[in-house]
């Protein structure tokens, strides 16, 4: 993020005031008490699709397909625990859901780690050819995943990756790094000139200057990555489906072997994603409170 | 030291290694291997030099998938920037901030897969099942009630017009008017009904009756022993385009037009006793598919957008918003003049994040559109997917199609490129 | 003797279907299989069932993939990848004639030929061969000729199952008076309205001809092509007949039209698996509320039977794979199925009170009796470009003409147009 704009100049270092005393202020010119209302109403509409969604997987098929989830609140008896109860007691399910973290972990940290690693030398260390560099790896974030599918099922063919864990994890890396490094670049080069170059004046190597002025300062960026990630990892279905094998498929595939093929699924489809969601928010939370950390720590002397 | 310091090749490189080993293998080797095989036939073998591409652009489902990724592009990340740009502010402000933040993000959770389910059900044209539908419905039916006989016709010497059923044949006085109708169950004929029954029209005067010709065994146009007739049913007397006479049919289904002794008139029923019940719109049909797949992506996509900008929006330092304040500028025009600047980096990865999404999506038109629709919802990676796949899949078209989506979205990346080296210098 | 023999192995399978301890030779107990197939959900379960006996039998375990509709694609990046499964059950006969071709897949072994020719009609034989040799067999096939009706509806009019196809339109015209819809079209799934062409081609215009179209060898705008579209104009063309929204309707949803509450409509045609919809949806019970009758003749046609299914097929020649494919040839993995319902095969030495109720032994003697009468789904029989992709081929140009039944022309110069895309490969 750049932090220089045209009006304003900031001045490093700067300890940054306490938010507290701020938003107060802000809060009573603003007149909090709307604000408040209007982000109700906003969360609610959107919580409706997800509301519908787990009023779903709490009622029998036939219910479902014959009236609306609204109409629970006429016949509360209607409701029902059977499709939880069916699917948590599944070994596959449960097999492929320890599955989804073999693969999702590993896939979020090393994407994490070598764009991070990458950008900053996209950002901060100068190099020949490092503009042409640049775009080329940002611009294969336009790469559709079902272009790749042959010619990487070709390769992990020869090399014997196909249909392992590690395959997926690989798959799901290369195709996380363009977003990942076209974020944490346009982070880093955001980072003022001179923290940097007071580091190189001290004689401190890249490595060090990447470790400890780069990274702290990177955290909501890296927090934010971390998040989206993880999560598009845990949710894919089609590389999973080509490129694990039964033993290794994660919950996206198993789910789907329990759909009924000309049947509808709403039951299946509304238990399975809400179980699967919650690890994805789950990390959300865990990680969304680095947001909060604002303003640069000092860090120069 | 060799070189000046961060001027070093040689130190970028165990940086730079790892990513673009893995980068190269796997997604710069195939966008290779497809620009290659763009340039073959279906099989492979021939090479066809630019016959895919001529072909794709002559494809009228390829036309219409440009013309629709042309309205993605031009309306869904604008929208999802700016909404979430203004619910990011404003959450800054309140104290359930994260919770705010947790509900939006959500829809993100769901794979989209699942979303896409989601919102067919939430589309679905049924009021019974689809929430949009339900409350459409529910809102018109409190403002116009219902008829009383929906889908109800005569069974035959009667024409459908705007107003309602015009009798094919004129009446005039003395004459007696028998009208069947079909369409509508017995079952659901309202209690009082009585028995059918032929009146008998004196002088001057036009009776009828109309009731309902459904029975088991009964005989067509004739008033079987079950049939009963239909109260409640309004009957005009037309005569040169102006109602002259107006009626109501009894319980007996029976009707009078008591003075009616110049020439002959026309008898017509309206419409209002017999139009079906609204039943909301046609969400999933050809014209308003597009806007509702776009509505559902909104409803994901707004959580990505409200984190990254919250992230951005955390790393502004409060100095510069204070030194705004301290010097008199009102909260809008600290929001215009300090706050958006410092964001703009965030706002231009969040939106050209967006755009490449948009370019590139699939799942959702895939899962919401029902088969009737897809082509006119088409977009170019669904049909880059229905080229390539399948038996007889033509992978040197689909190929071509992916090469073209690359190219469509270099100018945004050299853009985006371009800028940064301009604030750097 | 040899049904003794039957009988024999018919106990072994059931003692073994229930997991117990392997009876058989064990011949090649630590060796494992690796079969790919479309079934998920309960009809996985089914067929592990039956994956299990064959472990019992033989010792060799047996590892299922479920693929789903993603079957070709995974396929496709299996053999690509080096690492195809021994055996995979394919439903479309165009794709297993795309891997013979390439030379993925192995011709079936002696012995299997012999027990395909041995329990099965000779023209089950000629789908599993490509360019004369024998690659596959049926292994779970479905009746596509079944007209289902419900019998509250039928009984409201006092209608009986129609015979001919005008007995067909006048008993639609007499429900529709009642004001129910009288048939539920799937529409917004192409693949049903294709089942309803192939039927009424396969009554127009005789076995013959039907062959010819499958492989492209007469044209779409055949007279022949035009008499089919005609007779399905006359029930498609009249509104008051089918459902409203058909386009937007989804197969499954059709079937609940049907016999869920309330009902807005008297017959839906498929095949047999909509029995399975029946039980899962809908609280009507099949054989007494849901009953089918057989697709009607056209203008005096003979018993035919439009037939789907599931085909075995090899990509490796080991001895395991050989034995498993001998096992799904025979008729008692079929049988083990067949007693858990769902499940319809072509094999005629499985014994019809296999079948767990009346309904399903119905519409599998109807297979069987009909011996080489019987044609396969010709949309399978396409290239998957014209006849297996969602919104394009032959499934938009049908849909179109459900939209506008009055186009025959039109639709039949659309279909031409298609297929010569597709075929002409």
């Amino acid at each position: 993020m750049t932090l220089v704009a045209d009006e304003v100049r900031i001045e490093v270092p700067v300890s940054g005031a306490p938010r507290r005393g701020v938003l107060s202020r802000l809060a009573s010119r603003l007149g909090n008490g709307f604000v408040q209302l209007v982000l109700a109403l906003v969360a609610l509409f959107w919580l409706v699709p997800v509301f519908g969604l787990l009023i779903a997987s709490l009622r029998d098929e036939s219910a479902n397909t014959a009236s609306g989830w609204w109409t629970v609140f006429t016949k509360p008896t209607e409701l029902t625990l059977a499709n939880y109860a069916e699917l948590v007691a599944n070994r596959t399910v449960w097999q492929s859901f320890l599955n989804t973290f073999y693969i999702a972990v590993p896939a979020t940290i090393l994407v994490v780690v070598m764009a991070a690693l990458a950008s900053y030398a996209l950002s901060w260390i100068e190099f020949p050819g490092r503009e042409g560099l640049t775009v080329l790896v940002v611009g294969l974030l336009v790469m559709p995943i079902q272009v790749a599918l042959i010619p990487v099922a070709k390769l992990f063919g020869a090399i014997g990756l196909f249909g392992t864990i590690t395959g997926v994890v690989l798959f799901h890396v290369a195709f996380g790094l363009p977003f990942a490094i076209f974020l944490l670049r346009n982070f880093f080069t955001g980072i003022p000139r001179d923290l940097i170059e007071a580091a190189r004046m001290d004689g401190a190597t890249e490595w060090v200057i990447f470790k400890r002025v780069v990274l702290p300062v990177a955290k909501p960026a890296i927090a934010s990555l971390t998040i989206f990630q993880f999560l598009w990892v845990w949710n894919d279905l089609l590389v999973a489906l080509v490129f694990a094998d039964q033993d290794s498929a994660p919950i996206t595939v198993a789910l789907r072997a329990q759909l009924r093929q000309f049947g509808t699924n709403i039951d299946t489809l509304a238990t399975g994603a809400f179980l699967s969601m919650i690890v994805p928010l789950a990390v959300f939370l865990v990680f969304q409170k680095y947001f909060v950390q604002g303003v640069l720590a000092g860090s120069t002397k | 030291m060799d070189a000046a310091p961060g001027r070093s090749p040689r130190q970028a490189i165990p940086f730079l290694l790892p990513a673009l080993v893995v980068l190269a293998a796997l997604v710069l080797y195939p966008l290779v291997f497809s620009l290659i095989r763009s340039f073959f036939d279906a099989s492979g073998e021939q090479f066809v030099g630019l016959r895919n591409y001529v072909d794709t652009f002559t494809d009228p489902r390829t036309l219409t998938a440009f013309r629709n990724n042309v309205i993605w592009v031009v309306v869904a990340p604008a929208a999802v920037t700016g909404i979430g740009l203004v619910l990011a502010v404003l959450t800054e402000r309140i104290r359930w901030a994260t919770a705010f933040r947790l509900v939006l993000f959500m829809p993100m959770a769901i794979s989209l897969f699942a979303s896409g389910i989601i919102f067919r059900l939430v589309y679905e044209e049924a009021p019974n099942q689809g929430v949009v539908n339900a409350v459409l419905v529910g809102v018109h039916d409190v403002f116009s009630p219902s008829s009383n006989y929906p889908g109800a016709r005569p069974r035959d010497g009667y024409t459908a017009t705007e107003a309602g059923f015009t009798a094919n044949a004129p009446a005039r006085a003395g004459d007696t008017i028998m009208v069947p109708l079909v369409g509508f169950s017995p079952q659901q004929v309202p209690a009082p009904a009585l028995p059918a029954s032929v009146p008998q029209a004196g002088q001057g005067e036009l009776r009828g009756v109309v009731w309902l010709d459904v029975s088991v065994g009964g005989k067509a146009g004739r008033i079987d022993p079950t049939e009963r007739g239909l109260p409640g049913v309004a009957v005009e007397a037309v005569r040169d385009g102006q109602v002259v006479a107006r009626t109501t049919t009894g319980d007996d289904g029976r009707f009078t037009f008591p003075d009616l002794t110049r020439g002959e008139v026309v008898v017509r029923l309206p419409s209002s006793s017999f139009t079906l019940p609204f039943r909301g719109l046609t969400w999933l049909g050809p014209s308003l598919i597009t806007p509702v797949i776009i509505s559902s992506w909104i409803w994901i996509m707004t959580g990505f957008a409200i984190t990254f900008i919250a992230a951005g929006l955390s790393a502004i330092p409060r100095d510069a918003l204070e030194a705004a304040r301290v010097d008199g500028a009102t909260e809008w025009q600290v929001f215009r003049r300090v706050t958006i600047p410092l964001l703009s980096p965030v706002l231009l990865v969040v939106f050209v994040t967006l755009v490449i999404n948009v370019l590139k999506i699939f799942e959702l038109v895939f899962v919401i559109a029902p088969g009737s629709v897809q082509s006119e919802a088409n977009v170019l990676a669904l049909q880059m997917w229905q080229v390539s796949f399948g038996t007889g899949g033509d992978q040197g078209a689909g190929s071509a199609l992916a090469v073209i989506l690359f190219l469509l979205v270099a100018p945004a990346m050299l853009f985006n490129i371009r800028r940064f080296r301009r604030e750097r210098s | 003797m040899r049904k003794q023999w039957i009988a024999l192995l018919a106990l072994t399978a059931a003692a073994c279907s229930g997991g117990a301890a392997g009876t058989g030779s064990q011949e090649f107990k630590g060796q494992s299989v690796e079969v790919v197939g479309p079934w998920t959900g309960d009809e996985q379960k089914s067929f592990e069932k039956v994956m299990a006996a064959f472990t019992s039998k033989t010792g060799a375990e047996v590892k299922y993939t479920p693929a789903g509709d993603e079957l070709p694609t995974v396929l496709q990046t299996r053999i690509s990848g080096g690492t195809p499964p021994n055996v995979a059950l394919v439903a479309q006969p165009g794709l297993v004639a795309q891997f013979a071709r390439a030379g993925s897949l192995k011709p079936v072994n002696a012995e299997v030929e012999k027990a395909v020719t041995e329990h099965n009609a000779a023209v089950w034989k000629k789908f599993g061969s490509v360019d004369g040799k024998l690659y596959g067999f049926t292994f779970k096939t479905a009746n596509k000729s079944a007209f289902w009706y419900s019998d509250k509806a039928f009984q409201q009019v006092g209608a009986t199952p129609p015979a001919t196809w005008d007995d067909l339109v006048k008993t639609s015209k007499a429900i529709s008076e009642t004001g129910l819809a009288a048939v539920a079209v799937g529409g917004a799934d192409g693949w049903t309205l294709t089942d309803w062409f192939e039927n009424v081609y396969l009554r127009t215009a005789g076995p013959d001809n039907y062959d010819k179209l499958a492989k492209h060898e007469i044209a779409w705008t055949d007279p022949t092509v035009r008499k089919a579209l005609e007779e399905l104009a006359k029930l498609w063309g009249d509104s008051t007949l089918i459902a409203s929204g058909a386009l937007q309707t989804e197969f499954p949803k059709s079937v609940i039209n049907v016999f869920g509450e309330p009902p807005s409509a008297a017959m839906v045609f498929e095949a047999d698996f909509v029995a399975s919809v029946i039980s899962t949806n809908t609280k009507a019970k099949v054989g007494q509320d849901a009953k089918f009758f057989p697709f009607p003749s056209v203008a005096g046609s003979k018993d035919a039977v439009v037939a789907g299914g599931d085909m075995a097929v090899q990509f490796k020649d080991d001895k395991v794979t050989t034995e498993l494919m001998k096992f799904l040839a025979s008729p008692e993995s079929g049988q083990i199925w067949a007693e858990l319902g769902g499940f319809l095969s072509p094999n005629k030495d499985i014994k019809p009170t296999a079948y767990p109720d009346d309904v399903t032994q119905d519409l599998a003697k109807r297979i069987v009796d009909a011996g080489d009468n019987v044609r396969f789904d010709m949309s399978d029989l396409a290239p998957a470009a014209f006849g297996g992709t969602k919104g394009a081929g032959e499934w938009k140009d049908l849909q179109d003409f459900l939209a506008d039944p009055g186009n025959v022309d039109g639709i039949m110069q659309r279909l031409e147009a298609d297929a010569a895309k597709a075929y002409g490969k």
